[in-house]
């Protein structure tokens, strides 16, 4: 252990901790370009430099490890001199079309230019500055402007040393240098939007969020990733019902600081082809009608069909609250015995974040029910048999497809969907009931680790959506059948003994 | 009675209700006019006749069109006939106050360019008094005239199936009437004096004598807020009340039936101010001007006679009385627009605790003086 | 809490009404006189006569200003959106594509809109461009129009409205 003094106050901190990450835990904010706590330190921004006491020049306090005795100085005239002189070296062949650029707002040039510099340019004019590339395409999610870039290489270290995947390198000297694609290759591995996320300026950003909103409009909901079984903490950044992206949160226990392409794209879960009011009719024969309606004509079809021959879909794409929900309005009010689970189809894995699953609650949902549910292929054989003839399912995507998998469903009698958005099993169903999407519901998602993690809801539900206990209520009491749950305080209640085990470490926001 | 008689009384007639009815058409204009002027406002200004404006005259003749061309509305519950009939009771009386009051003294065709020497008052084959009804209780008449015009007011709140009308009807009675015994008992001073009821006999008393305002100071505050009451304007506009009851008890009428109200209202100013000159500010008497001319009389000093040809005399007393006439009605516009509204106590506590206390004990000051000098 | 409301203390010259009122009097025709014989005090301006020149500052309609080559001058950044209070402005942003002669702007609005019945003229919008995209110096009103929609202004009606000069252009001051 080392303890040191920073700014007048004592701490003490494992050996090999830098003075910048040592002040972090003292909640003093040691501006920065290249310092990434998950990154090896470059020192090369020369932002962070601090006064420390008999030493004769300003030390960069991301390479300086502590050391006991060590008296540091963040904030003397000294420091401030240094800081601004960097800003003006930094800003002096920047652009400055803060009004183009997506990162204005969350931008550190502009943040410490406002702390630290605020003095007009001394170049005096603009054409001596010096021009290098602009909107440069790196890669299928990422653009690049040089002419922004500070050359922190926090996106070349971040594809060199968490992707290991050394894409990215630099190129030229002095104040021509810029980040450039291997020769040959695009920036196209599967975390290629973390160099956009790591990117402290307007340098790299995102194409899918290119253009599409300002930051300083988005608000964030902190959530867990909906893309697969590895449940990333992430923030859900969100303006007037519309989602824009999602961020990583900072989780050491799960998915540190990153977070990977289809996780960042993932809200468009939120936005794309959702179900916003009650529809009744397949293909064709489709028709937006009213909760009432479409209630009405559930408890009709269901009824007709005798209780040994319902099923019900859990998804193990929606929350454990939603499919306990469902799994007990089944079984306590349909009488149903045979559960099945579907969600999308699995995908690819890598040793880092993503997992083959990719659905965020396949746990979560074997916790609910108690069992192991059965997977659709046994509902639509069954359904194409006959043995089962009516269903309630939750969630849009199908575990199987094919024509044989959609022609088995539309075998089925009776088919209730309950689910956000389009897809293969509304479309086979009779009723389709809108429900809200994971950004408009709070809830509970199991990881394929076990670990239960509670995130909060973003935004009201869109349209005409009810959420699933309420919608199940209301559909029971069509039915004129009992529910072992009135209201979502019931659903929390019963859930949470369920759950595998207390929220993971940093999961619980 | 000989036809020249009656002829003259004829004209007379004719002659007064053209008189009052262009000046209370007049007053709309003098009214916002003046008010403009005394609140730096422009005022009305924009009708016009081609190039000519007139100073805003025109908007006479523009109000009087819209009122007649407007929809004449009554209410769907209203009392059609109370409704229609109310307008009427309260124009009328107005009107008929003018018959007995005297603008000018005794004025003889015969001799319009002779010097007079036998008095302001006097009767002959080609004489005529400038009054069209020289009856023995004018002054009776007048206060009993005066007294109906509640009735107008309370028939139509009570006719207009509205409960702001209502209210204010009930306003204008309540406050109507208990001014109503301070208009009498101011006057009671007055009739002590002049001693006589006879409208003619009390000018010429201060023809004679003196101005009646230096006699009975008291009277004529009494009488001249009393009658401010009595013709329902500010600061005793309780009945119109336009933040608290719309218009009051004239809310539900429009068009010609309006105007009757509203040119009542404006002709009853015209009323109480020829009241004040006839009773108190001498009438139709000139200062040093007799009916034979002019009489200086001053102190150690000869009187200097200057004989005018009896029309001439009467002429200029004509215009004497309607300079006073016109001082009083400026007198009540500018009070207007000086004084914020009563509240309904004070006015009450005003009417009964103040001012008939106060006439009360005018008349019996004044009996007791008249008593002493006799 | 009760508490006693304090009558304004008058003695008798006052509580006898007359002379208080007398002085009234005298205030109304002061201005009376004044007004029909000597210096009007009136500011009534006869308006379809007379009218009031505007200020060089007044805010007006808004307008974009044009680049030489017709294209506006605004990048879409939404700092004006942001400024306004009264959330009247809309915009859509889009990018240029690599063969468009503007292409190193990137950025433009591909809808523009503003809603002049609920602007509030308080031209923070033109306080916020930094790329003097949009001015308020029209001298024009909204003209009067017969549906509320008439009055949502859209991208290309904008950048037609020209300056009291009729100037459609300007030249940004920072660069050209």
């Amino acid at each position: 252990m080392r303890k040191l003094t920073i700014d007048g106050r004592e701490i003490e901190v494992a050996e090999g901790t830098t003075v910048i990450a040592a002040a972090r835990a003292l909640g003093i904010d040691i501006p920065h370009f290249c310092w990434h706590p998950e990154l090896s330190v470059a020192a090369n921004c020369r932002m962070c430099l601090v006064e420390v006491e008999k030493q004769p020049k300003l030390q960069p306090s991301c390479q300086l490890e502590a050391a006991d005795g060590m008296v540091v100085h963040t904030d003397t005239p000294k420091v401030r001199e240094a800081r601004r002189a960097m800003m003006e070296y930094l800003l002096l062949n920047h652009p400055v079309d803060c009004p183009i650029c997506d990162q204005a707002g969350e931008c550190k040039l502009q943040d410490y230019y406002m702390l630290y510099d605020l003095k007009a340019s001394r170049l005096w004019s603009e054409e001596g500055k010096v021009r290098k590339r602009k909107r440069a395409i790196f890669g299928p999610h990422v653009i690049y402007d040089a002419e922004r870039c500070v050359m922190c290489t926090r996106c070349v270290r971040f594809c060199a040393e968490v992707v290991r995947d050394p894409v990215l390198i630099e190129v030229h000297r002095g104040d021509h240098s810029e980040i450039a694609v291997a020769p040959g290759r695009t920036l196209d591995h599967a975390y290629s939007l973390m160099t956009a996320h790591v990117c402290p300026v307007g340098a790299l950003t995102s194409r899918d969020f290119r253009f599409q909103c300002r930051v300083w409009f988005l608000a964030s909901t902190p959530t867990i990733c909906p893309g697969c079984a590895t449940g990333c903490n992430a923030f859900l950044d969100h303006h007037r019902g519309e989602a824009f992206r999602l961020r990583p949160r900072e989780n050491p226990a799960l998915n540190r600081s990153w977070l990977c392409d289809d996780g960042v794209l993932a809200f468009r879960l939120h936005n794309d082809h959702r179900l916003t009011a009650p529809e009744l009719g397949r293909g064709d024969d489709a028709r937006p009608v009213a909760w009432d309606e479409a209630l009405a004509e559930a408890a009709t079809l269901l009824r007709k069909v005798p209780k040994t021959q319902r099923a019900a879909v859990l998804s193990a794409e929606h929350s454990c609250e939603e499919n306990w929900a469902l799994a007990a309005f089944a079984r306590e009010a349909l009488g149903v015995e045979r559960f099945f689970v579907t969600g999308r189809t699995a995908g690819t894995a890598d040793d880092l974040l993503r997992h083959a699953d990719k659905n965020p609650n396949r746990a979560g949902v074997r916790s609910m029910l108690g069992a192991e549910p059965e997977p659709l292929e046994r509902l639509v054989d069954e359904a194409t048999a006959g043995s089962i003839r009516g269903a309630v399912a939750l969630g849009a995507a199908a575990a199987t497809q094919g024509p044989a998998a959609a022609a088995g469903l539309l075998r089925l009698e009776a088919l209730v969907s309950i689910a956000p958005r389009r897809g293969p099993l509304p479309e086979a169903a009779h009723v389709r009931l809108p429900s809200p999407s994971f950004a408009e519901t709070a809830g509970t998602y199991v990881n394929a680790r076990g670990q239960a993690q509670e995130f909060p809801q973003a935004m009201s539900p869109r349209g005409e959506a009810l959420e699933v206990p309420d919608l199940l209520a209301r559909l029971a009491r069509r039915l004129d059948l009992g529910l072992p749950f009135r209201s979502a305080a019931d659903v929390r209640a019963a859930v949470a003994p369920r759950l595998p085990r207390p929220a993971a470490e940093g999961g619980a926001p | 009675m000989n036809a020249f008689f009656v002829w003259m009384t004829v004209a007379k007639i004719v002659a007064f209700v053209l008189f009052i009815l262009t000046g209370g058409a007049l007053m709309v204009w003098v009214e916002r006019r003046l008010s403009a002027m005394m609140q730096d406002r422009v005022g009305p200004h924009r009708a016009n006749l081609g190039r000519f404006r007139l100073w805003g005259l025109i908007h006479i003749l523009a109000d009087g069109l819209k009122m007649m061309v407007k929809e004449d509305f009554i209410p769907r519950r209203a009392d059609r006939l109370l409704h229609a009939l109310a307008p009427i009771l309260a124009f009328f009386p107005v009107v008929v106050t003018f018959a007995v009051v005297p603008f000018g003294p005794t004025l003889d065709f015969a001799h319009l360019g002779a010097v007079n020497h036998e008095g302001p008052l006097f009767s002959g084959p080609w004489a005529t008094t400038l009054q069209v009804a020289t009856i023995d209780v004018g002054l009776l008449f007048v206060l009993a005239i005066a007294g109906t015009g509640v009735v107008g007011a309370v028939l139509a709140g009570a006719a207009s199936d509205n409960r702001f009308s209502l209210l204010g009807s009930l306003r204008a009675a309540s406050q109507m009437i208990s001014y109503e015994v301070t208009l009498g008992a101011s006057l009671v001073g007055c009739i002590l004096v002049f001693g006589t009821l006879r409208i003619e006999q009390m000018v010429l008393w201060q023809h004679q004598h003196v101005w009646g305002i230096l006699v009975q100071p008291l009277a004529f505050l009494l009488f001249l807020v009393a009658g401010i009451a009595e013709s329902k304007r500010v600061p005793f506009d309780l009945p119109e009340g336009e933040s608290e009851i719309v218009a009051g008890y004239f809310l539900e009428y429009s068009g010609m039936k309006f105007a009757m109200f509203f040119l009542g209202e404006l002709m009853e100013i015209v009323v109480l101010a020829i009241l004040l000159t006839v009773f108190f500010l001498g009438g139709w008497d000139v200062p040093f001007l007799f009916a034979d001319g002019l009489h200086v009389d001053l102190p150690f000093l000869d009187t200097w006679v200057w004989n005018w040809p009896h029309g001439v005399v009467v002429l200029v007393q004509l215009l004497g009385f309607t300079v006073k006439v016109g001082a009083m009605v400026f007198l009540q516009m500018a009070l207007r627009w000086t004084l914020p509204r009563f509240r309904y106590d004070q006015l009450m506590d005003l009417g009964w605790k103040v001012l008939l206390p106060l006439s009360l004990g005018n008349i019996a000051v004044t009996a007791v003086v008249l008593a002493a000098l006799r | 809490m009760p508490y006693v409301v304090r009558r304004p203390d008058r003695n008798l010259w006052e509580q006898s009404y007359v002379p208080e009122t007398v002085r009234g009097l005298g205030v109304t025709l002061r201005h009376f006189f004044r007004n029909v014989f000597g210096r009007r005090d009136t500011v009534t301006l006869l308006y379809p006569e007379q009218r009031r020149p505007y200020p060089p500052r007044f805010r007006g309609l808004h307008r974009l200003t044009q680049r030489d080559d017709g294209a506006p001058r605004c990048t879409a950044c939404l700092c004006c959106q942001t400024a306004c209070p009264a959330e009247c402005i809309h915009i859509v942003a889009g990018e240029y594509p690599p063969e468009h002669p503007l292409a190193h702007v990137e950025k433009y609005p591909v809808e523009f809109w503003i809603d002049e019945l609920r602007c509030v003229s308080c031209g923070l919008c033109v306080e916020a461009c930094p790329c003097d995209a949009i001015r308020m110096d029209t001298g024009l009103h909204p003209r009067p129009v017969e549906a509320r929609p008439h009055l949502i202004y859209e991208r290309n009606l904008l950048l037609s409205i020209s300056d009291t000069a009729g100037n459609v252009h300007t030249a940004n001051p920072r660069k050209k």
